[in-house]
């Protein structure tokens, strides 16, 4: 699927020779990618292969032995979880990470933490300025809510809702941030096929409308070609290719990689 | 009806009715049986003797609630904390210093103590499950307990920073021989009632409240939205410690500052069950519950099994509680898919 008036940009990310390593086990080694302004980049690759481990360390939970980071112009050794945030970098995470006590609406409204501009002493009194900047948010948060077709569980408790629906909320967070780069780490990991369609809909059109680049990582190769500009392929922590899908599909050693090669 | 003026219907009316249902009772057994005493005066004393006594009880419990509502961790060094605050404050104090001077010096240590345990021990355990967090406080409580007596010395001390302890008769018109109180309970009192009352304005359910909860459920996904992980540990461990201090305060001028203040956690633990672990008001009302209860239950039941009802009263409650109601008067709903 393509996008005929879509503008790929110059890269917003870089990544350079990112080497991570636990003791002694390598997750990544000397990696080097770029992603591009408005694309949708997806990082695939067998399971270990240290995919999620390169999202950790784009938005700060893993800090790389070697390597650079470098997001919109600015250079940095490790990226920090808050200074990412700040930046304009949303994620997902793998294993739905939601404030599971709290309603779906506080849940987004959490994201917004960031773009809130009264003081701490209005907030505890809410009153005056902090009382219109509740309001204007949760403006914000209601379009994202219609965006994402969940109005009908805005106050459910989260930790009640089934599966995808959870998925849903977690991007919807996300979203909430206004990012520039959205990090989903395998947003459609065990939905059925239909939540699947809608999910990689509102991937889609996030994409579309509001021309935030996203990186995701997914198993479902079907929905990597279909969606993604761009792919890169890791496996046991080294990049095997870096291309557009038919380019990658056609690569002989993600092939042996995702089929074993026979001796 | 609107439901908003029936709940709060509901809990101006339900306290005075339930007093009056109890005293009734009471009454009603006391003339049954010889071996009880009771006459309304004498109920309304102890009934307000115990309401006090459990402002302290909640003044230590709102310690707790404050770390389990930023953290989801019951902090076991909160009864430390309130041994450790005292002994400082009265080492200042032996120093030379006026109260009030070491007061705000001893709330200073309290911060500074937050920001060592940040750094120390909360930084290096973030996203760890919730039972690792509770072990690393049980350290801290071994810690502080230690340190506290190394520094300041392990002998019982008189704390007293001029509260008045006269006892004063009032309503003596309308009971015979009036109603004693004691005059530090009523400080006690409305030190707590302010307290509360500014703290609960403070963590209420606007952008603090939601970050703070949002920090209780995980950490991770907390950082990913940008929020300030340690700002908020320290300001919350800086919160406790202060009112750590200000419990210790009470206790060690009632009881001496010595190493049982560090136990009155143990008490604090019934008052959180009732009341539910992570809400402020709920503390104060646990707290009023726990303490009115025992002490009713000790003087009006007391000679029918022999007495020592006090001892585990507040226990037998906490128990019925969790039966009933696992998450306490004002706790969060507990979520569960079905």
């Amino acid at each position: 699927m393509t996008y005929g008036a879509k503008h790929i940009g110059e890269p917003i990310l870089k990544v350079d020779n990112i080497t991570l390593a636990f003791g002694g086990v390598k997750a990544l080694s000397d990696i080097s990618f770029a992603i591009r302004e408005h694309e949708i980049l997806a990082i695939i690759g067998p399971n270990g292969a240290g995919k999620t481990s390169m999202l950790n360390v784009i938005n700060g939970f893993y800090h790389p032995q070697q390597g650079r980071i470098e997001f919109r112009g600015v250079e940095r050794r490790t990226m920090r979880p808050h200074v990412a945030a700040r930046q304009g970098i949303a994620r997902t995470f793998q294993n739905v990470a939601l404030f599971k006590g709290m309603s779906t609406l506080d849940n987004i409204m959490t994201g917004r933490v960031l773009k809130m501009k009264s003081n701490l002493f209005q907030q505890a009194i809410y009153w005056g300025a902090n009382r219109r900047e509740e309001i204007a948010h949760r403006q914000t948060v209601e379009k994202i809510i219609d965006f994402l077709e969940i109005q009908a569980i805005r106050r459910t408790p989260v930790g009640r809702l089934p599966y995808g629906l959870q998925k849903r909320v977690e991007l919807a967070r996300a979203l909430a941030m206004e990012p520039d780069l959205l990090l989903l780490d395998e947003p459609m990991a065990g939905m059925n096929v239909e939540e699947k369609e809608d999910m990689c809909r509102f991937i889609l059109d996030v994409n579309d409308e509001f021309g935030t680049t996203i990186a995701l990582i997914e198993h479902d190769m079907g929905v990597v070609m279909d969606i993604s500009d761009r792919v890169v392929v890791l496996d046991y922590g080294r990049k095997l290719a870096d291309g557009p899908p038919d380019e990658v599909r056609a690569n002989q050693q993600v092939i042996e990689a995702y089929l074993g090669v026979s001796h | 009806m609107n439901p908003i003026a029936l709940r709060f219907g509901f809990w101006v009316l339900a306290p005075p009715l339930l007093i009056a249902a109890i005293g009734f009772g009471l009454q009603g057994l006391a003339a049954a049986n010889s071996a009880l005493f009771f006459t309304w005066g004498f109920f309304l004393e102890v009934l307000l003797a115990g309401l006090l006594q459990g402002v302290l009880y909640a003044l230590v419990a709102l310690g707790f609630v404050l770390i389990f509502k930023a953290s989801g961790i019951f902090n076991f060094a909160q009864g430390s904390m309130v041994l450790f605050a005292a002994l400082t404050l009265v080492g200042f104090i032996g120093m030379g210093l006026h109260w009030t001077l070491a007061f705000i010096v001893t709330a200073g240590v309290m911060v500074l103590l937050a920001m060592v345990v940040e750094k120390v021990v909360l930084r290096p355990l973030v996203n760890q499950p919730h039972i690792i967090l509770f072990m690393a406080t049980i350290g801290i409580f071994y810690f502080l307990d230690g340190f506290g007596q190394m520094l300041w010395g392990s002998d019982v001390k008189m704390l007293d920073i001029g509260i008045t302890k006269e006892t004063t008769f009032i309503l003596e018109g309308v009971f015979e021989g009036g109603i004693l109180v004691n005059g530090f309970d009523l400080v006690a009192a409305l030190v707590g009632a302010v307290l509360v009352a500014v703290l609960a304005v403070f963590f209420q359910y606007t952008r603090v409240g939601r970050a703070l909860r949002a920090v209780a459920d995980d950490h991770q996904a907390a950082l990913s939205v940008g929020i300030p992980l340690k700002t908020i540990w320290v300001i919350v461990w800086s919160v406790a410690g202060i009112v750590a201090l200000v419990a210790g305060i009470m206790w060690g001028s009632k009881a001496g500052v010595q190493f049982s203040l560090a136990l009155i956690a143990l008490k604090a633990l019934p008052v959180l069950i009732l009341g539910g672990f992570t809400s402020i008001p709920g503390a104060i009302v646990g707290g009023l519950i726990i303490g009115a209860g025992e002490q009713v239950a000790e003087v009006f039941l007391g000679p029918l099994v022999g007495g020592a009802i006090q001892e585990w009263f507040a226990y037998m409650l906490a128990l019925i509680f969790l039966l009933f109601r696992p998450q306490g008067l004002f706790g969060e709903r507990i979520i569960e898919r079905i």
